[in-house]
């Protein structure tokens, strides 16, 4: 059967390329972006619910906290779908946060001024990052495995760094978390403003560049893509080295979210960025998927959160069941959207 | 081909519907969205003080007990209208939590915050917003204190000071070892706790602490790290835990190396849970500093002054006891958690 | 020389070394740490305690094992042994006579009901929906977690029960209960993949899913059983750890032990590409991550240093492991020996 729709497709519309951008000679939908798509439908359907059931919900501020509270996130899933994209994954993205955040609040404190701690503290997310490229390409280590280790070190650096946790005065960082507000109970903050120019920036980077293509490549297929004379080896290394400055950066917006420097922070957020790819559609084997579907799951994560504050009354625990129960719909949901496709 | 056409044009047309719908829905409810007043529908029916409280987590017997004595106290009965949210011990999903308070207008806002540091924000965009925020159980570094009405809770470094007094008291009269079980490391009560016991015995040239190693308040972390003790120093005289679970992990570990907990080691622990105060009343554990999780009728009476208009006190410290055997036997049956 | 070579070419040698140089320097800073002494009626020593400690850790990496050999990933452990713990003690607690064997026996049947619901449900989430594993064995990590929270109210459940405190503290034979069911169950695992087709289905499936189905392999099924079996080791591991506190604590509960057992499976040489296994490996793993636990405790690492610590032997075992590095190593020692040593394949 799929041999059958394969053919009538190749009569019928020329080849996608493997950029982004499709060109048809008819509307149809592509169903690389059906994922995506069950994405959105899924997100609407909350906001409706959310709305409906609580008052205030639908508010501007409500949705204005949803990309203020979660830019940090929203920097690090970009990150994070780089290296995914590749059919790898990156562990170490929430100790290398709390790092970033350590590092910036020592130095700050010890009279660093903030154009030398900011780089520094990002600086060291992408060493980190590109530590675990070699580790994965040069040595051949798999990159669970590298990048757990090096989530351990990047730990272990915090809790050598900041044993206690250093509040941040830094006028810079204070800059960054101020609220502008636009009107209508929206607002945004700097760090809003650099999530969002990231997400640009990553958009343009794998769709419109050689170096996208070849992410997209080598998820597809490692020796294929070497075949064809991509550049694989610096490609792969280069992923794990944007992950890691995204982690980097996440830290300074997530200081400038808390003001402080702590070594606890970031604890299993790995696993809310990956859950936050996976939502957005991109495949865990690699190949498949797009930054924008990251976002969306990280404002779907971000949505949930909201919902249950609103809700007000579910213990821990039921939080806890909830979460993973709205999870699992989700999921289950997207898989249905993209089987029935087939 | 024609279903496939059909089919992506419905979901079009349905998510343009949606978007219609959404967009209708929040120009309607922007009007309620002034975070100033201090109506939110439903709650106040007039009597009800509404409410935000965002819990640290649930990661421990003492924290749940300290939720539900806050959730048995505010009920609606009582005149509350109580909205709680647990943060997963993630500093970022307390903000989050806040933030919503505020943007749903409740009345009073507390918290028991996850990290001292990196509150001064929200707590400005609350004080902006005209609603008074309480602290319980844990407090925040903050240089504004305006940010906070008050802070009610233990004072841990004095709970670990009131530990090493007794131990220097009571068994440093000759030299003896001591090992040292920490809580969380980074987390507040652990910095605490530990420098209390150490301002309290430092002036002592009979106790010495011999090992230090963090079981990370869990009963199972306790027994580990017991273990390793043992094999390590021969000569184990105390062991401070800084709170029951681990000294009752200890209390395990102690038994299977075939010596008898309370009597060949001694184990002192700070809080008074239920199964830490049975085990002193056993004889197991030597001497308990409590820390009282029961901070709901306090936090009631707090609100209620405040909504009729008086003044609180910036700092409250909960009375906390201290037990030792005879002691615990006596008040055990009374014991609430 | 050649036989040093081929010993050194073997890819557990580095976690053996690694295992030797640990318990070398606790030894050092305690001189009886190797010592085994007869107390009690039964042996003594850091060693049994590793034994009994690796238990825990030991049936849940060799389900994880399995899971990894099919190209999946499970993280649901931790939340598993919880959800054993909870049900199990919350039964024994409510039960007239707590101590009774009849009741412990029937309390952990239910546990292993429970437990095996969710593996059922695990697998079908991956064989059936084809969900990938990572985030359907998220579901249950964050959810199940909150089940066994449900389940005791958020209180750590205590008990008092002789016949269950012997699963983890008891010693049958001079050895640990729980060292010898660990055993048992590695031994059955070991003896059904190694002498029946089993393990070459799970591997095949893991190699190239798609031509094993082609040749006859019942994939799905394959895949489901894998699930099942992870989430009932993971069961015996809950019970062995409420054991070893006679407490139900559902928040703390095997939390993070899917990292270490991930670990110590992937140090042991299964590739987590899926294919082939090693559940010797696996073991070796768990030794050398128990071992590196209790090492740090012995030897008085500060506590702000522990991670580094465990971070560096993690980083070092692993890249002497690598090929790239075994590669190096075999071409040096190449040069150097006047007689050509065999080619390596």
């Amino acid at each position: 059967m799929a041999t059958d729709e394969m053919t009538v497709k190749a009569r019928k519309q020329p080849e996608p390329k493997l950029t982004g951008a499709v060109h048809r000679s008819r509307p149809t939908l592509d169903r690389r972006y059906l994922p995506v798509l069950g994405t959105v439908v899924v997100l609407v359907l909350m906001l409706i619910i959310g709305g409906s059931r609580y008052d205030n919900f639908l508010s501007g501020r409500v949705m204005a906290n949803l990309l203020i509270n979660n830019s940090f996130l929203i920097v690090v899933a970009v990150g994070m779908t780089f290296v995914i994209l590749t059919g790898g994954i990156d562990l170490s993205v929430g100790a290398v946060l709390a790092l970033s955040t350590c590092i910036s609040a020592w130095m700050f404190v010890h009279g660093w001024p903030a154009y030398v701690a900011i780089p520094a503290a990002i600086l060291a997310g992408a060493l980190i990052g590109w530590a675990v490229g070699v580790m994965v390409h040069v040595f051949e280590i798999q990159p669970f495995i590298a990048t757990l280790a090096a989530m351990f070190l990047a730990r272990g650096l915090c809790y050598v760094i900041a044993p206690e946790s250093i509040p941040i005065t830094d006028p810079t960082i204070v800059k960054l978390g101020t609220r502008w507000d636009l009107g209508g109970g929206w607002a945004i903050t700097p760090s809003g403003v650099i999530a969002l120019a990231v997400v640009v920036v990553a958009f343009v980077t794998l769709h419109y560049t050689r170096f996208g293509r070849t992410v997209y490549a080598i998820g597809g297929g490692e020796q294929s893509a070497r075949l064809m004379g991509l550049p694989v080896a610096r490609t792969k290394v280069l992923v794990y080295v944007i992950s890691g400055t995204c982690a980097g950066l996440g830290g300074l917006l997530f200081a400038a979210f808390s003001s402080s420097g702590y070594s606890l922070t970031g604890v299993g957020m790995e696993l809310d960025a990956i859950a936050a790819v996976v939502i957005g559609g991109t495949l865990l084997t690699g190949g498949s998927g797009f930054v924008l579907g990251s976002v969306l799951g990280v404002l779907v994560l971000g949505l949930i959160q909201t919902i249950i504050t609103f809700e007000g009354t579910l213990s821990s625990w039921w939080t806890k069941i909830v979460i993973g129960a709205l999870l699992l719909v989700f999921v289950i949901l997207q898989r249905l959207l993209v089987v029935r496709r087939r | 081909m024609v279903s496939k056409k059909i089919r992506t044009q419905a979901v079009a047309a349905g998510i343009a519907v949606l978007a219609l719908g959404l967009t209708a829905c929040s120009s309607g409810d922007d009007k309620t969205a002034d975070p100033g007043s201090t109506s939110s529908e439903g709650s106040s029916g007039g009597d009800a003080i509404s409410v935000g409280f965002s819990q640290v987590g649930a990661e421990s017997g003492w924290r749940a007990a300290n939720t539900k004595s806050i959730q048995d106290t505010l009920t609606k009965d009582a005149g509350f209208d109580l909205k709680f949210s647990d943060a997963q011990q993630k500093q970022e999903n307390q903000i989050q939590a806040i933030r919503s308070y505020i943007a749903q207008g409740v009345q009073y806002i507390a918290f028991s915050p996850v990290v001292e540091t990196g509150w001064d924000a929200v707590l400005q965009e609350a004080k902006a917003a005209n609603i008074p925020v309480i602290l319980t159980d844990r407090a925040v570094d903050t240089a504004d204190t305006s940010l906070y009405v008050t802070f009610i809770g233990s004072d841990f470094v004095e709970e670990g000071k009131r530990v090493g007094q007794w131990v220097s008291d009571n068994l440093g009269t000759e030299p003896i070892n001591v090992v040292e079980l920490q809580g969380t490391t980074g987390s507040a009560p652990a910095i605490d706790r530990k420098q209390g016991f150490e301002d309290a015995t430092k002036d002592n040239a009979n106790i010495k602490i011999i090992a230090s190693q963090t079981g990370d308040f869990t009963r199972d972390g306790g027994k580990k790290v017991m273990e390793g003790f043992l094999q390590a120093n021969p000569d184990i005289d105390v062991v401070y835990a800084h709170n029951d679970d681990m000294g009752l992990g200890a209390i395990e570990a102690i038994e299977a190396a075939g010596k008898k907990p309370g009597v060949d080691i001694k184990i002192v622990t700070i809080d008074g849970v239920k199964d830490g105060m049975t085990a002193l009343a056993d004889g197991k554990i030597n001497y308990i500093v409590e820390c009282n999780p029961l901070l709901g009728p306090d936090l009631a009476k707090i609100i209620k002054t405040l909504h009729d208009g008086g003044t609180v006190e910036p700092r409250i410290v909960t009375q906390d006891g201290a037990f030792d055997q005879e002691q615990a036997k006596a008040a055990l049956p009374d014991r609430q958690y | 020389m050649t036989g040093l070579a081929q010993l050194t070419r073997h890819r557990l040698f580095w976690p053996i070394v690694a295992l030797v140089v640990l318990l070398l320097a606790s030894t050092l800073k305690s001189h009886s740490f190797l010592e085994v002494t007869v107390r009690d009626g039964h042996l003594y020593g850091a060693p049994i305690d590793i034994l009994r400690r690796s238990s825990i850790l030991l049936l849940v990496a060799l389900g994880m094992t399995l899971v990894i050999a099919t190209r999946g990933i499970d993280l649901s452990v931790g939340a598993v042994m919880a959800i054993a713990g909870a049900v199990t003690l919350t039964q024994i607690a409510s039960s007239p006579d707590p101590g009774a064997v009849s009741t412990v026996a029937v309390a952990m049947l239910t546990g292993l009901a429970v437990c095996l619901v969710i593996g059922v449900f695990n697998g079908f989430l991956v064989a059936v929906l084809g969900i990938q594993p990572i985030i359907a064995t998220l579901v249950i990590m964050t959810a199940g977690r909150g089940i066994a929270m449900l389940i005791t109210g958020g209180q750590i459940t205590t008990v008092t029960s002789a016949p269950y405190k012997t699963l983890a503290s008891g010693f049958w034979l001079g050895l640990p209960v729980a060292a010898l069911i660990a055993g048992v169950f590695f031994a059955v695992v070991a003896l059904v993949t190694r002498r029946t087709a089993l393990g070459v289905l799970i591997e095949s499936v893991g190699i190239n899913p798609t031509a094993s189905r082609l040749a006859g392999v019942r994939a799905r099924t394959i895949i489901w059983t894998v699930y099942v079996l992870c989430a009932l080791f993971a069961c015996i591991a809950g019970f062995l750890q409420s054991s070893n506190i006679m407490a139900a604590d559902s928040n703390n509960a095997g939390l993070f032990i899917e990292l270490d057992a991930i670990l110590a499976v992937v140090i042991g040489g299964t590739s987590l590409a899926g294919g082939k296994f090693s559940l010797t490996g696996t073991l070796v793993g768990v030794l050398v991550i128990t071992t590196l636990t209790l090492s740090i405790t012995v030897i008085g690492i500060p506590v702000n240093a522990v991670s580094l610590f465990k971070a560096l032997v993690v980083i070092v075992v692993c890249l002497l492991q690598s090929p790239v590095v075994q590669h190096k190593l075999r071409a040096r020692r190449r040069q150097a020996a006047p007689v050509p040593v065999e080619v390596p394949a």
